[in-house]
């Protein structure tokens, strides 16, 4: 946890990055990198209930400050190898910011959350995982 | 030290069985678990789509239509015909009878209200969408809008009842009316709300950890709850207070209805769902925000589809006369059974299966029986339903 602090705020004081809006409100979510990205994200509402329809709210950066493009989000569950019974829609705001609609966790467990973010010809895919209960 | 090893013995058999019958301790994460099976009962239902959802005006028209032979083509069957009050809101046969046999187990409804997807194959995304599909369905009640319509406008009641429902007396559009009728119907059904049971007295109990009143629950029933929450993860999709998470699932009953024909569960309920002008994404809905149409509006129709159906809930299962959406399983029993016994290889997954043989020893299997039956309670008496226009 410490560690993984030091490293966000080591990239947090890149200077490209420190223009990325991380607080999408309501002071909660959670933040996902690589080289290239770092995304902040939120449920919207802001706890994720089994079976029950929530949407997220992203704000994508990369490290050299271009715009980039959410292109996809999905969910499966790793272990039982399935995915979500829905089909999240993406909808773009500005400055980087997106709403993914029509997400559903369907049952308690481990989720891994894929984010396909695109910059240029480049797309690369970050993951979180949520474990739901 | 023969003496003292035979004595040794002695006890670890004596204590052994009487372990195999103590009432289990929770942890902390077990307590988590049950306590999301309540409590209950929860909050009133409002369905947002349906706009006498929760008014008296429109349950009492629902439960006057709900039990009026005249919404079936011949007159000679209504809803209540196949959800019978007295036999827990279904009609204890393996499978319904329309006017012809049909080839699902008519689903109980109690606390139908509660659900977002509806029939065993969930091409209802409404509980009104879902009333109307038996009394158009030829197979069933074999009405149509134009003699639904013509009813709400003729009878003199049901008028009554309608302009108290609705605000306006009936119109000539007969769609309309189905409609309306429906929702009416939607409405009565919302207030089927199952009783609190031994269960939920043990799970308030231990949630606010009360040792007395946790007591007066079977210490069979709690190893059987325990088993359903941990081992035999059936919690998974048995999820919540009506233990169901109101999706979908394959447990390895056979797709054929008869030689060469199969039922495609929710596959083909998808299909029905997507064609139908009375889902939510159409102009039947009367929520102007959009939300209660999010699930319809994201819902996918996938491969994995194919012979899946509805995960039922299970409060007042002990009292089904048959189990699994076609009636092929005849007993509690046998439904414990078959999770214990079913074969792997029916199963197609990649990954761990939720479904899988469970190899439950016969204690198992009874404290697992005695838990689900612990989820019935004898619902009180129903009183005749008010006369509409006095």
């Amino acid at each position: 946890m410490k560690l993984g602090a030091a490293i966000f705020t080591f990239l947090f004081a890149t200077a490209a990055w420190a223009n990325c809006p991380l607080d999408l409100g309501r002071g909660t979510g959670w933040v996902v990198f690589s080289a290239h990205y770092m995304i902040a994200f939120r449920p919207d509402p802001p706890r994720i209930e089994v079976g029950e329809p929530f949407a997220l709210l992203l704000n994508v950066c990369t490290k050299s400050g271009r715009p980039a493009e959410l292109v996809g989000i999905n969910a499966e569950m790793p272990e039982h190898r399935h995915g979500m019974n829905y089909r999240p829609g993406i909808v773009p705001g500005v400055d980087g910011r997106y709403r993914a609609e029509g997400l559903v966790f369907h049952m308690p467990g481990r989720w891994e959350l894929s984010i396909d973010v695109r910059d240029g010809e480049e797309t690369e895919r970050l993951t979180h995982d949520f474990i739901v209960k | 030290m023969r003496r003292a090893l035979l004595l040794a013995g002695l006890l670890a058999a004596l204590v052994a069985p009487a372990a195999a019958q103590a009432p289990p301790n929770w942890s902390e994460d077990e307590i988590r678990a049950v306590g999301r099976h309540g409590p209950w009962p929860p909050p009133a239902v409002r369905d947002p789509s349906n706009r006498v959802s929760g008014t008296p005006a429109g349950i009492a028209l629902g439960e006057h239509l709900f039990n009026d032979p005249r919404l079936s083509g011949d007159g000679r069957m209504s809803c209540a015909t196949c959800h019978q009050a007295g036999r827990d809101w279904s009609d204890g046969q393996p499978k319904g009878i329309g006017t012809v046999p049909l080839d699902r187990r008519t689903p109980s409804l109690w606390n139908v209200g509660y659900g977002h997807w509806f029939g065993w194959d969930g091409a209802g995304d409404s509980l009104w969408a879902q009333s109307i599909r038996p009394i158009v369905d030829p197979r069933e009640m074999a009405n149509a809008a134009a003699r639904v319509g013509r009813l709400l406008r003729e009878d003199g009641q049901l008028a009554c009842g309608y302009r108290r429902a609705f605000g306006v007396s009936p119109g000539a559009d007969d769609e309309q009316l189905l409609v309306d009728a429906a929702k009416a119907l939607a409405a009565f059904q919302e207030t089927l709300v199952s009783p609190r049971t031994a269960f939920d007295d043990f799970r308030d109990a231990l949630v606010g950890g009360d040792r007395q009143a946790m007591a007066r629950y079977g210490a069979s029933e709690q190893r059987g709850l325990r088993f359903f929450v941990e081992a035999g993860n059936c919690s998974t999709c048995h999820f919540g207070p009506r233990f169901t998470n109101g999706e979908f699932g394959d447990v390895g009953i056979p797709f054929f209805v008869r030689p060469g024909e199969v039922d495609s569960g929710r596959l083909g309920g998808l299909a029905r769902l997507f064609d139908s002008p009375f889902n939510l994404l159409g102009r039947y809905n009367d929520d102007t925000t959009g939300a209660s149409a999010r699930r319809t509006r994201h819902v996918q129709r996938l491969h994995a589809n194919f012979g899946e159906f509805r995960v039922p809930g299970l409060r007042q299962v002990g009292r089904a006369g048959a189990y699994m959406h076609n009636g092929s399983v005849g007993t509690l029993e046998e439904v414990v059974r078959h999770y214990s016994e079913v074969s792997p290889d029916r199963l197609h997954s990649d990954g761990t299966p939720l479904v899988r043989p469970l190899g439950m020893s016969p204690q198992q299997s009874t404290d697992l029986v005695a838990f689900l039956r612990s989820l019935d309670a004898e619902p009180p008496p129903r009183p005749a339903p008010p006369p509409l226009c006095p």
